[in-house]
C-alpha cells in the first residue's frame, strides 16, 4: 500500500505543470466536462487543463466521479428516488 | 415526482414568483437531496456510529445548503451542461465536506502536520523490496536524498505542513482547509508549488522524474 502511494506521488510530481488551474476553475467547468464525456467525446483532449487538475487533486476528482456517475444515471432514466437512496443506508 | 424541465425552464421558473417558483425550488431541493444521498451511500464508512435517520438528516442539511448556493449562483450558469448536472455538483461538494468532517472529527491534525521529513523517509523505506540490484538501490537512495533535501530546505513551512497532511497522511483536502483556516485554492497552490520544487530539484540533478517511476516500481 505504501509503495503504491509513493508511486502515485512520484507520478503526480512527474506530471506537474508550471501553470495549473485552481479548484474553483475546475468546479466552474466540471459539469461541462462531464457532459462532453457522456456525449462520447474525448473530454480529456478537449479540456486538458481540467483533466490535469483532476489527476492531481483527489478532492476534485472524487466530486467529478460522483457527478459523472449521477449524471449518467439521470441520462439513462435510472436516477434513484430519495426513498430508494435512503434504503441503501443501513 | 419532480417535473422534467429544460435549462430555460429551470431558469425561468426559479426566477419567477409564487407557485411556479415554489414548485421549481421544491423539485430542485429533491434533486439536490438525491445527489447528497447518492454521495453518502457511496461513502458510508465515513458515518460509522450514525443511524439512517441521522445520515438522512445530514443529507437534508447538505441539500438545503446546496440549494442556497445554487440560487445564489444562478447567473453563473453558462448553459454548457444540463442544469441538473450543474446543480448536482453543489450538493456533491457539500456532501463530501460533511462526510469527511464526520470521518475526521476528533483526529488531531496538529500532530499529523508536524510529521517531519524523516518520518516521510521512514515511510518511503518501509516497503523496501529485497533483492534489488545494487545500482538500482543506489539510485533509489539518490532520489530519496534529493527529495529529502528539497523538502528540508526549499519548501516553506506551510508547504511542508500540507505535504505531511495530504501526501504522507492522506488527510482529505477539505479537512486540511478547515485545519489551516484557508480555502481549497490556497491549499492546492501550496501542494502545486511543492510538487514543482520537487520536480525542479530532481531535474537540477539530471533526473527526469519519469525515470523514478521505473526505478521504484520494478523493485517489488
Amino acid at each position: 500500500m505504501k509503495r503504491n502511494r509513493l508511486e502515485r506521488w512520484l507520478q503526480n510530481i512527474s506530471k506537474t505543470q508550471e501553470e495549473e488551474i485552481s479548484c474553483s476553475e475546475c468546479f466552474d467547468s466540471v459539469s461541462h466536462f462531464v457532459e462532453v464525456e457522456l456525449s462520447g467525446a474525448d473530454a480529456a483532449k478537449k479540456m486538458p487543463q481540467l483533466k490535469q487538475h483532476l489527476d492531481q487533486c483527489p478532492a476534485c476528482r472524487e466530486e467529478y466521479e460522483t457527478l459523472r456517475d449521477l449524471a449518467r444515471l439521470e441520462n439513462d432514466g435510472e436516477l434513484p428516488s430519495s426513498n430508494d437512496l435512503q434504503n441503501l443506508i443501513p | 415526482m419532480s417535473r422534467t424541465r429544460t435549462n430555460q425552464e429551470w431558469l425561468h421558473d426559479l426566477n419567477a414568483s409564487g407557485a411556479l417558483q415554489e414548485a421549481a425550488i421544491a423539485d430542485l431541493r429533491d434533486l439536490l437531496l438525491r445527489a447528497a444521498l447518492y454521495f453518502f451511500s457511496r461513502n458510508l464508512g465515513d458515518f460509522k456510529g450514525l443511524n439512517r435517520d441521522e445520515i438522512t438528516e445530514r443529507a437534508e442539511d447538505c441539500a438545503q445548503d446546496a440549494l442556497i448556493a445554487v440560487l445564489n449562483h444562478l447567473s453563473d450558469f453558462r448553459g454548457d451542461s444540463k442544469f441538473s448536472t450543474w446543480a448536482y455538483k453543489f450538493a456533491i461538494n457539500m456532501a463530501m465536506m460533511s462526510a469527511r468532517r464526520e470521518r475526521w472529527k476528533g483526529v488531531s491534525l496538529d500532530e499529523l502536520a508536524s510529521s517531519d521529513e524523516s518520518n516521510f523517509f521512514e515511510w518511503m523505506l518501509q516497503d523496501k523490496a529485497e533483492g534489488i540490484a545494487p545500482e538500482q538501490s543506489a539510485m533509489q537512495a539518490e532520489v530519496r536524498g534529493i527529495l529529502q533535501e528539497v523538502i528540508a530546505h526549499d519548501l516553506t513551512d506551510k508547504q511542508r505542513r500540507v505535504l505531511a497532511l495530504m501526501v504522507f497522511n492522506e488527510v482529505p483536502m477539505d479537512e486540511v482547509v478547515r485545519h489551516l483556516g484557508t480555502n481549497r485554492n490556497a491549499v492546492y497552490k501550496m501542494l502545486h508549488d511543492a510538487r514543482l520544487k520537487l520536480k525542479n530539484g530532481l531535474q537540477a540533478h539530471g533526473i527526469e522524474v519519469g525515470e523514478t517511476l521505473t526505478l521504484f516500481s520494478t523493485s517489488r
